[in-house]
């Protein structure tokens, strides 16, 4: 919010370099959010917010029902345009239409409803929409070739056969899937959408396994979850939305689950808590 | 990394499992068809050997023409998870409007008539399969109303253009759709070439695999940035080229523009769709499932005939093959899911 869209001109490097609130980004933010606005009608759902990704970190979006995050990854996976305010992508500022827009930037989202084709195999989900293609036909053999491989990387094992279909897999394997797409198309920064809400234990832990080996590849990683224990097992930083402002965000040391929790429900007005600024 | 590894194979997939031969051909849709097309065909045959007689089967590759260009739109419609109620009165409103073009060229040769034609019936389908598309993606109609629009316009266009009388007299046409390769007419053989390489272009290329997607999870693929819309569009508008040409078919068939000539057959058109193990939800068709759908279709309605059973049973006899091709997969389907 100290951050007015005017106040930064575009298209110099150092636009990357939080000037928000936030404590402890260093210069090398991936992504940039600067007075992200987005109204629906007469109802902002997100107000002025201002975001760091740093790469190789996994950042965490936590806020209660209604507080914006949805909208907010919504925003930067180009599926609504913000009504104003600016984004950075590697200290340049672009402009998203449309959810292709952001797919060539390297952002890649895994929805919390799975954006999967269950009729659909593997590979065939893997590469939706980057079909590889030889003359006319598409080339199956590179797609399922590069699809074990992808899946053997980040040593998803769990899966019979590429050619299964998505419809037949659990949920963690869904995820794991998801999760697999993105890396496959080089992404930069992986946005999920409650990856663990619909998982067992055993599951929920593979899913943070590979959200940690993705930020140990140099990937951004933006998470959003209800669940604070894998909240603070897996985030490297953390951001707390409230009603649809982003209040509070920094490193998770800043954070416990206790004054996590009184930010979420309050938005951290009657506590010290939100000035994790040192 | 060694949890993952170790976790247990997902129990939700019988995928690999050794499954008899027997039962993996019980299981597959287009053998289980085809056995039964073979055997309708045995029971009419037995019947009455003419059944089995070379004009007969040329009779019911005509008939299976009219019909399997219209199941071919149909199939890559439901793939998407639509519905095209309107190929039916398209193909006949086409043959009304080319008729009456190719009345009005009559004086050029026999050629030249017959090709503008075609391309007008094509135009006609086309400019359907737009306003399908317009009407979903402008007026926010679901397909199955936006084609029920079109479907009526279609037909009541057809009857005000013609009074309800048969246009556009053009007995030479008919000749064309007599059989000139042994059983098969021209006409036929282009039309059984387009069905071979929708029927590729469904299972072997991007924009089938899109289809198919879209009927599976459209905001899956809009997320990684296909335009859906423009997809459709191209999906009814193919549906409503394939009927144009369903049109001219019947025109050169008829010999005439006849206003009546498509009504209901969308719903054959759908029924063999079904019959071919197409889920109406969406996702899941198979172009050869479709074909032997037709086949199935075309000759239950020419066997009955032969068996001197009243026309008036056929839709009777179409629904109860639908009835028992849709049991047939949802109790396949729930067998599966129990696993």
């Amino acid at each position: 919010m100290t951050t007015t869209p005017e106040s930064t001109s575009p298209l110099t490097p150092q636009n990357g370099v939080s000037v928000s609130g936030d404590s402890g980004v260093a210069s090398s933010a991936l992504l940039s959010l600067r007075g992200i606005t987005k109204s629906f009608g007469a109802v902002e759902a997100l107000k002025h917010v201002d975001l760091d990704i740093p790469a190789g970190q996994v950042t965490a979006l936590i806020g209660d029902n209604g507080a914006g995050k949805s909208t907010l990854i919504k925003a930067i996976a180009g599926i609504y345009a913000p009504t104003s305010g600016e984004i950075y992508w590697e200290g340049r500022k672009v402009s998203m239409h449309t959810p292709r827009d952001a797919e060539d930037l390297g952002i890649a989202t895994v929805y919390q409803d799975l954006a999967l084709c269950d009729n659909l195999d593997i590979v065939q989900n893997m590469y939706l929409g980057h079909e590889e293609s030889r003359r006319l036909t598409l080339d199956e053999i590179k797609m399922e070739l590069n699809t074990k491989r992808v899946l053997s990387e980040l040593s998803v094992s769990t899966v019979r056969s590429v050619r299964q279909l998505v419809g037949s897999l659990s949920g963690g394997q869904r995820q794991a899937i998801a999760v697999a797409r993105a890396v496959m198309h080089e992404s930069k920064l992986v946005i999920m959408d409650e990856p663990t809400a619909a998982l067992g234990v055993s599951q929920t832990a593979q899913v943070l396994d590979l959200i940690k080996r993705l930020a140990s590849r140099g990937i951004a990683v933006l998470v959003i979850s209800h669940n604070l224990v894998d909240v603070f097992e897996v985030a490297d930083r953390i951001a707390v939305m409230y009603l649809g402002t982003l209040v509070s965000s920094g490193p998770v040391a800043n954070y416990d689950t206790a004054s996590a929790v009184e930010i979420i429900t309050t938005g951290g007005f009657q506590s010290d808590v939100a000035a994790t600024v040192k | 990394m060694s949890r993952a590894v170790s976790e247990v194979v997902s129990p939700s997939s019988n995928e690999g499992e050794p499954a008899s031969w027997a039962r993996r051909l019980v299981g597959n849709q287009q053998f289980m068809l085809f056995v039964v097309f073979v055997a309708i065909f045995a029971f009419f045959t037995f019947n009455d050997s003419v059944f089995a007689s070379v004009s007969e089967i040329g009779n019911n590759i005509t008939d299976f023409s009219t019909l399997v260009l219209l199941a071919v739109g149909e199939t890559f419609v439901i793939a998407t998870g639509g519905i095209d109620l309107s190929v039916g009165g398209t193909s006949g409103f086409a043959g009304v409007v080319g008729a009456i073009a190719m009345e009005h060229l009559a004086p050029h040769g026999e050629w030249v008539v017959l090709g503008v034609g075609t391309l007008v019936c094509l135009g006609v389908g086309i400019g359907i399969g737009l306003i399908n598309a317009v009407l979903m993606h402008y007026a926010r109609l679901v397909p199955f109303v936006a084609t029920l629009v079109t479907m009526g316009a279609a037909e009541g266009m057809s009857l005000v253009l013609t009074g309800g009388a048969p246009v556009g007299s053009n007995f030479g046409a008919i000749t064309l759709t007599e059989p000139k390769i042994s059983v098969f007419s021209y006409p036929d053989i282009i039309i059984i070439l387009i069905t071979v390489v929708a029927g590729l272009y469904l299972h072997y290329s991007k924009f089938g695999r899109y289809t198919f997607a879209i009927g599976s999870n459209s905001f899956a693929v809009r997320a990684v940035g296909v335009n859906v819309r423009r997809h459709l569009t191209w999906v009814y508008v193919l549906s409503g080229a394939l009927a144009g040409l369903t049109g001219m078919f019947i025109y050169m068939r008829l010999g005439s523009g006849a206003p009546s000539a498509g009504v209901g057959t969308e719903l054959v058109a759908i029924a063999a769709v079904v019959i071919g193990g197409a889920r109406l939800t969406g996702g899941s068709a198979q172009l050869s499932g479709t074909v032997l759908g037709a086949m199935i279709l075309t000759i239950v309605s020419s066997g009955l005939i032969i068996m001197n059973v009243s026309p008036n049973f056929n839709q009777v006899a179409v629904a109860i093959l639908i009835a028992l091709a849709a049991t047939f997969q949802a109790l396949r389907k729930g067998s599966r899911a129990d696993v």
